[in-house]
């Protein structure tokens, strides 16, 4: 809260304003006041425009607040009461520094969607992201391993706490292990994985090619149990040029919804494997033979979905926010403990 | 939960004494202020006791439902305006305003479904202690200055008569206002940073545009407009009292509207 210091200083000194060269008379309208309200809200419509328009939500934001930061700056360079009162001067500069940080962090920043299967190692590469244009980070050399997860359900299949055991190689090279889940991100290299509700089943193939390779790869069906009437997705194996359709068809209740339950893998189904218009039921172990090799059913595995974020900026900007609430917070004392409350 | 109910009911009852007796004491211009802020203690007492037993039956505080969120609130903000009323002397005829207020609140209570609902796994965390108390604070806050700025309004109306006119003067009454209104400002803005580190370790982002929050940072504006409009034009009593209730109202449908009317629920609840 900038205070009485617009007021008091253009009626001390009216006619030394009036003289003063122009750029201190430009710099001395953008530090007004009133302007700082009127910026408010500005600011105030741009969320709510950004709010609404999803596609559009930059320039909204962008304008106002560039426009506070410039109004609060000014301010500070030219309004007396700034070096007067230290509190409102640190609350102001914190401010200022809050929004390069955001800034910052929207140019730099990484956010993206991963499935990684159980016993899989994550390769560096999502499966969606959107990332600001100076994103350099390192996210190709990172590497986990999902080693599993367990999620409880309350009756009506309400979500519990998730449980996922993941691996990674430390700089030193040996092999770390953690739990993590609600509330506990994977942390590596500034890259953030936090598991979601977006999970399910992955069926598990080992391909042959016909010049002798074998690769392994999995088939992430949809979301269970989100999507549990269409367990089926069509996947082309590693190494191949054939397609195939893959269907799990669940002959069980794999999470009660009338009790609480556990995620767990199904002891009772089929697998359909339809190639062109051949329709193939297996079982762990059977083959098929393709156009240009061989695939084998090698088992049923959980997948888990992770959500991965990176912001260089969020220390940095959660120290700016605590400077700013404490300068705030001793303005106002220093202000209020002057007179008593009930006087 | 039939206990916990009867409890319940009891406490509204001391609360609707307490606040009939603050109206009839003003307009007959009497003193009941050691009756009402005994019924007011005792009130929150009670209802402390039945939030309890409902806490220790379910295993966890009364954050989830529409009726929990309204019983907990119901409480935090009686109890921010008995510690207003017990420290300020002066400004207690401002419970003819604030406990009418709170009998919205309390009839709204009456009419919710008092069954259990899910507790996400996202609410295993310090954070959301931490979140909704600063928040409580910040509506606390709030409501004592909308009780202020209420006299205020009513005085200038003419309505109140003798018992409102014993109060101090509006330019008092507004400096008492702006300081409920800075409370407020600090806490909102704790409320808001504490938000965003729970939303940034539960879900991978510190601000999604969730219609809560982005209401919550509206409400976070008009609280700073308020402010510096006060500096800026050194607005009349009235119009700043008036600006005071834009940003109650406003406040109070981000926290009991948008919650409960939005298709994209804060993602707490999912």
């Amino acid at each position: 809260m900038r205070e009485e210091s617009v007021p008091v200083a253009h009626a001390a000194r009216p006619r030394e304003t009036r003289h003063r060269a122009w750029p201190l008379r430009v710099l001395a309208g953008l530090a007004s006041l009133r302007l700082t309200l009127a910026l408010i809200a500005l600011l105030g419509i741009g969320t709510v425009l950004a709010f609404r328009l999803e596609g559009a939500r930059t320039w909204p934001m962008v304008v106002p607040l560039a426009l506070l930061a410039g109004n609060l700056l000014a301010a500070v360079a030219t309004n007396a009461v700034f070096r007067r009162q230290t509190w409102l001067l640190v609350f102001h500069l914190s401010l200022v520094a809050l929004l390069l940080l955001v800034a910052a962090g929207r140019l730099t920043y990484l956010k993206g969607m991963v499935g990684v299967t159980d016993g899989a190692t994550f390769d560096g590469r999502l499966a969606a992201e959107e990332r600001g244009p100076w994103h350099f980070g390192a996210l190709d050399a990172v590497r986990f391993v999902n080693a599993g997860f367990d999620i409880d359900y309350a009756p009506g299949l309400q979500r519990g706490a998730t449980r996922n055991q993941v691996l990674w190689q430390a700089a030193d090279g040996h092999w770390e292990q953690a739990v993590i889940g609600d509330q506990h991100p994977l942390v590596i290299a500034g890259y953030r994985f936090y598991t979601t509700f977006n999970k399910g089943f992955a069926p598990t193939f080992r391909w042959q090619g016909a010049d002798g390779a074998s690769l392994y790869g999995s088939v992430q069906l949809p979301p269970y149990p989100l999507n549990e009437y269409s367990q089926a997705l069509e996947w082309t194996p590693p190494g191949s040029r054939t397609p195939v359709w893959v269907m799990l068809d669940i002959d069980e209740v794999v999470i009660d919804p009338g009790q609480h339950a556990a995620f767990r893998l199904p002891t009772r189904y089929r697998l359909v494997l339809r190639v062109g218009t051949a329709r193939h039921l297996l079982q762990p172990g059977d083959s098929v033979a393709l156009a240009d090799g061989t695939l084998t059913f090698v088992g049923l595995r959980t997948w888990m979905g992770y959500q991965v974020f990176y912001d260089w900026t969020l220390p940095w900007l959660l120290a700016a926010c605590a400077v700013a609430v404490v300068s705030l917070a001793g303005h106002f004392w220093k202000k209020f403990a002057a007179r008593p409350w009930d006087a | 939960m039939e206990r916990e109910l009867q409890i319940l009911w009891i406490a509204i009852v001391a609360y609707v004494l307490a606040g009939v007796l603050a109206v009839i004491g003003v307009a007959l211009g009497k003193r009941p202020q050691r009756t009402i802020l005994g019924l007011m203690c005792a009130g929150l007492a009670l209802h402390a006791l039945s939030i309890g037993l409902r806490w220790e039956r379910l295993g966890h505080g009364p954050f989830v439902t529409l009726f929990e969120i309204l019983s907990s609130n119901v409480w935090s903000l009686m109890l921010a305006f008995a510690f207003a009323y017990w420290r300020i002397p002066r400004i207690r005829a401002a419970a003819a305003v604030v406990m009418p207020l709170l009998f919205v609140m309390m009839g709204w209570l009456m009419v919710a479904h008092p069954g259990e609902g899910h507790y996400p796994a996202t609410y295993s965390t310090p954070w959301l202690y931490i979140h909704i108390g600063l928040g409580k604070v910040f509506l606390g806050a709030v409501l004592v200055a909308v009780g202020i700025s209420g006299v205020i309004l009513l005085r200038r109306a003419g309505i109140g008569g003798q018992r409102l006119a014993q109060m101090p003067q509006d330019r008092q009454l507004d400096e008492l206002a702006f300081r409920c209104m800075a409370i407020g400002l600090v806490f909102h803005t704790l409320m808001l940073i504490a938000g965003a580190i729970w939303a940034q370790d539960a879900w991978g982002r510190y601000w999604d545009w969730d219609p809560l929050e982005t209401w919550a940072f509206i409400t976070w504006l008009t609280v700073a407009f308020t402010l510096h409009a006060r500096v800026t034009f050194r607005i009349s009593p009235a119009a700043h009292a008036t600006m005071i209730l834009a940003v109650f109202v406003i406040a109070f449908l981000t926290f009991f509207g948008v919650p409960f009317i939005s298709a994209a629920p804060h993602q707490g609840a999912v």
